[in-house]
């Protein structure tokens, strides 16, 4: 992993440097095993994708944009938080309704579990061998789940009412009693991201952590996004936990919030996708997965200020590279086991 | 409409086995046939899916023996409890203050000489048509105890610190939805109000009672049932209200049963706890309608007779600059200023950075009408599945009211029960009623519009019932009795007599389920495709992505679209009015 952004840098550089039109000129000349696939997905003619990763605009756009690589091909984007596009799905399975092709949230233990129920079609995506290697690691061994996606999840100040030199450095600091009333965090019964970020924190500092940020009184939202909707309105001053990504987008649009990386580490969550085993469009599907673990894909995503996952597309712009700074990552087990013990423990010490 | 036909020969096999029910059938009105496909309808719509429930309350997770362990976890455990209290003690907070908001509204526009009463026509219809998430975003930009405008003001104004007004508070919370619920006890009220003739209040201001004391004593005891039922439906909505919980009481950190319910509808999905948990609202529902029939037993609330009464509007004299003055406060809070920090938020490039020409755009409107991918299929669903279900309720609805009213059929009383038991199951519940009994295989209605619009037929059957019934109540049957005594049948009075009498009150009805149904959040979020998106799941997921100011014109949008459409329908209802009257 360490090194790679700076390759992936210079890589892209020159991808970039070579400008649009050729771009354009690799639509049409998809490679062979695109290709073959794009044939057969054309008949299929839509894939249906429920998503809990990539923001609302960030999803739309990867769908308009396979749309434009593979014409004929129409993605039926679902977006909503991790947890509600599970819930969609185990409807469907209880209803016996196949609705869904790819399916992709932040939590690890809901594509673990498909597979477990022999829910999930085995598929190994040709492009998948271009991810970076921690990310090709954290995806499933016999190729029923991939990671195209990563939550990077740290903390934001709001610029105006906190100054740099007052900021809080680590999760540690948000402790600190003067940030009461001032913090602003999402809840692991909605969020997949904030259930991981809540294990690991629980795994770091035992749940004694969050009794003593229960005494600041953060203000608790839903999607782990929510904080950085509080920080543009100056509700609240921190935001914890949030995306790194939604979080640069609000800055790109002049909302007043910068990103702190937490010295004891940023939160990296790898976030599952799979196709599902009686997919109504499964040359779709197959595609889809090809395109979201291609090149094409991050370059879509990091105008949202998603990562990159990949050595020939940079890291979005104001992101650090995540090669400069410590990470820390839980395993699947952590996410499996510890998750719904932390919605519970949540509930209790938050009382919602 | 397969029940139907498996009902009918099952019905004409019994007659047959008892031949005092054959003599009986020679008596048989064309009009009966029809009250049977009612019943059939009520069945389908209600009772099985609400049925369904009730016994899965008692399976037992995977097998489907009977237990009582569902209940015992549903109300094991303090917190449960503590929520379903919070959700009582909100809906009882709701409706009171929706009265206090509603009655002097609805007093003033239907009885007094006020000016502006179009003005108040026009805000209680805005702070209807106003999806209560919407409502509660917008208060958040007003209240939020940091960044609330009215806070900013208030720090401003008086230096102080310490927040005049926070929306986080389960006053707050209550205000918010009161704020999105008083026009249905306006409605109700006014409509009432509008058939009272003033020949009742001459009475008593000649035997010496003055404006406020004819008020008290004779015109609002005479609306008391459409108060009454006004409460009832607020108390009822309020408890099943999942988007303004969601987003205030989250924060607020206060629990109630939707919440809840979410909960256990987590992954592991616990159906049967869930339907445990809302087992006990049913029996709120029973013991309402009970006090109803109490307090309303034995007294006639009849106003509208054969012969006519004139109305004519009491005079305030300088009082009505006061009346106004309270409409123009209650629209302020419920429309104007939410509506005003809301747009405000659609047009900006980063609502954080407040009222600059640099900071407007049309952007956001732009991206929702020509790249979003759902944005104008979501509208287009939510006014088709709006339109029908409203057309069904109301049909449904009358029908029904007046067989109750009338009663034709014995247990008439368990159809009105049926009609508005659909209220208080909180909109997830009656989701997933709807999902276990209509969802799988043989019928798999799942992932289509029809169940969304059969979901939103009974859910809001309850509004058009009440509506119904408040009008049919109000027709003395010595009217029919006389077509009745000239030869007309039954469907044919209906038709020639009573359905002109109350085709105001059903216009109104289907606006407002209409409207209701536009905003639906709680059944739709559970029972939508990747198709069948409504604006308000849209909306609700848009409240989850961070972008206040695509969500804000989002909600422009569907504003403006049944603004549109409230005054193409007040315009056939208004054009109605005026024909009656010549």
């Amino acid at each position: 992993m360490r090194g790679m952004s700076r390759r992936g840098l210079l890589a892209s550089a020159a991808i970039i440097g070579s400008g649009g039109p050729a771009m354009r000129a690799a639509a049409q000349d998809l490679p062979a095993h695109e290709r073959e696939l794009y044939e057969a997905a054309r008949r299929e003619g839509e894939i249906t994708w429920y998503s809990g990763q990539q923001s609302a605009e960030t999803s739309e756009a990867v769908g308009r944009a396979f749309g434009e690589r593979y014409p004929g091909v129409h993605v039926n984007v679902v977006r909503s938080t991790s947890q509600v596009a599970f819930q969609r799905l185990s409807q469907d399975m209880r209803a016996g309704v196949a609705q869904c092709d790819v399916f992709s949230s932040t939590d690890y233990s809901h594509s673990t579990f498909l597979k477990q129920q022999g829910r999930l079609m085995p598929y190994t995506p040709r492009n998948a061998a271009g991810l970076l290697e921690f990310v090709r690691a954290a995806g499933d061994p016999d190729g029923h789940f991939h990671i195209f996606y990563i939550g990077v999840h740290l903390i934001s100040r709001h610029t105006g009412q906190v100054p740099e030199a007052e900021a809080p450095r680590s999760w540690q600091d948000l402790l600190d009693p003067k940030w009461r009333n001032k913090l602003a965090v999402g809840h692991p019964g909605f969020s997949g991201a904030i259930g991981a970020w809540a294990v690991l924190m629980r795994k770091l500092y035992g749940w004694d952590y969050f009794t003593k940020l229960e005494k600041n009184r953060p203000q608790i939202g839903r999607s782990s996004i929510d904080p950085v909707t509080m920080l543009s309105a100056g509700e609240r001053q921190v935001g914890v936990a949030v995306p790194s990504a939604t979080a640069l987008l609000a800055i790109s649009r002049g909302n007043p919030q910068s990103l702190i990386y937490p010295t004891d580490g940023t939160v990296v969550v790898p976030s599952p996708s799979c196709i599902q085993k009686n997919a109504p469009h499964p040359n779709a599907a197959k595609l889809f997965m090809e395109y979201a673990t291609g090149p094409e894909y991050f370059r879509v995503t990091r105008r949202y200020f998603s990562e990159s996952l990949r050595q020939d597309v940079p890291p979005p712009d104001g992101a650090k590279p995540l090669d400069s700074i410590k990470l820390i990552l839980p395993t699947p087990q952590d996410i499996e086991a510890g998750v719904p013990e932390v919605k519970e423990q949540w509930r209790d010490t938050f009382g919602i | 409409m397969t029940e139907t036909a498996a009902i009918l020969p099952k019905a004409a096999a019994e007659e047959a086995r008892r031949p005092a029910w054959l003599r009986r059938l020679r008596y048989l009105e064309p009009s009966n046939l029809l009250w049977i496909l009612l019943v059939a309808a009520l069945l389908f719509l209600v009772a099985v899916p609400i049925g369904k429930l009730l016994i899965v309350s008692f399976e037992q997770q995977g097998t489907g023996a009977f237990t009582l362990s569902n209940y015992a976890t549903a109300y094991g455990r303090a917190r449960y409890l503590e929520a379903l209290a919070n959700s009582l003690m909100l809906g009882a907070l709701s409706s009171l203050l929706s009265v206090i908001f509603a009655v002097p509204m609805a007093w003033a526009v239907s009885r007094t000489d006020m000016p502006g009463k179009g003005f108040t026509w026009a805000i209680v219809m805005g702070a209807f048509i106003m999806p209560p998430y919407l409502g509660a975003v917008g208060w958040i930009l007003l209240a939020g105890p940091n960044s609330g405008f009215l806070n900013q003001a208030w720090t401003w104004l008086t230096g102080l610190q310490a927040p005049l007004v926070n929306v986080y508070t389960f006053f707050g919370l209550a205000l918010v939805i009161a704020l999105h619920s008083f026009p249905l006890i306006f409605i109700f009220v006014k409509s009432a109000l509008d058939l009272v003739s003033s020949e009742m209040e001459d009475a008593a201001n000649i035997l010496g009672a003055g404006t406020s004391t004819a008020m008290r004593k004779i015109t609002l005891p005479l609306v008391w049932p459409a108060i009454l039922g006004g409460i009832i439906v607020v108390f009822l909505e309020t408890v099943a209200l999942f988007g303004t919980p969601a987003i205030i009481g989250i924060p607020a950190r206060i629990n109630v049963v939707t919440t809840q319910l979410w909960q256990f509808f987590e992954y592991p999905v616990r159906v049967e706890v869930a339907a445990a948990y809302a087992m006990p609202l049913l029996l709120i529902t029973v013991g309402m309608i009970t006090v109803q029939k109490l307090l309303l037993a034995r007294k006639g609330f009849v106003s509208q007779t054969g012969k006519g009464g004139e109305r004519r509007p009491i005079k305030l004299g300088r009082w009505r600059w006061a009346v106004l003055g309270y409409c123009g406060f209650v629209g302020a809070l419920a429309v104007v200023m939410p509506l005003m920090v809301l747009l405000q938020a659609s047009f900006a490039k980063a609502w954080g950075r407040g009222l600059a020409w640099s900071n407007l755009t049309f952007e956001n409107y732009a991206y929702l009408l020509f790249r979003h991918e759902m944005a104008l299929t979501s509208i287009w669903n939510t006014l088709w599945f709006s339109a029908a279900a409203a057309t069904a309720a109301v049909c449904i609805a009358v029908l029904v009211a007046y067989i109750v009213a009338r009663k034709l059929v014995p247990f008439g009383s368990a159809l009105a029960f049926l009609a508005m038991a659909p209220f208080v199951i909180p909109g997830i519940v009656m989701a997933i009623g709807f999902y276990a009994a209509y969802a799988a295989p043989p019928i798999a209605l799942y992932g289509t519009a029809l169940i969304i619009i059969l979901a939103f037929t009974a859910r809001f059957l309850p509004i058009a019932f009440a509506n119904s019934a408040a009008a049919v109540r109000a027709v003395h049957p010595e009217m029919e009795e006389a077509a009745r005594i000239l030869g007309g049948g039954r469907l044919r009075t209906i038709a020639r007599i009573t359905a002109p009498l109350i085709i105001r009150s059903l216009i109104g009805g289907w606006l407002i389920v209409f409207i209701v149904a536009s905003r639906e959040l709680s059944a739709a979020v559970f029972l939508v495709g990747p198709r069948t998106r409504t604006m308000a799941v849209l909306l609700y997921d848009l409240s989850e992505a961070g972008n206040f100011e695509v969500l804000a014109a989002f909600g422009g949008l569907l504003l403006a679209l049944t603004l549109i459409l409230v005054a193409i329908g007040m315009k056939l209802a208004g054009r109605d009015f005026m024909l009656r009257r010549n």
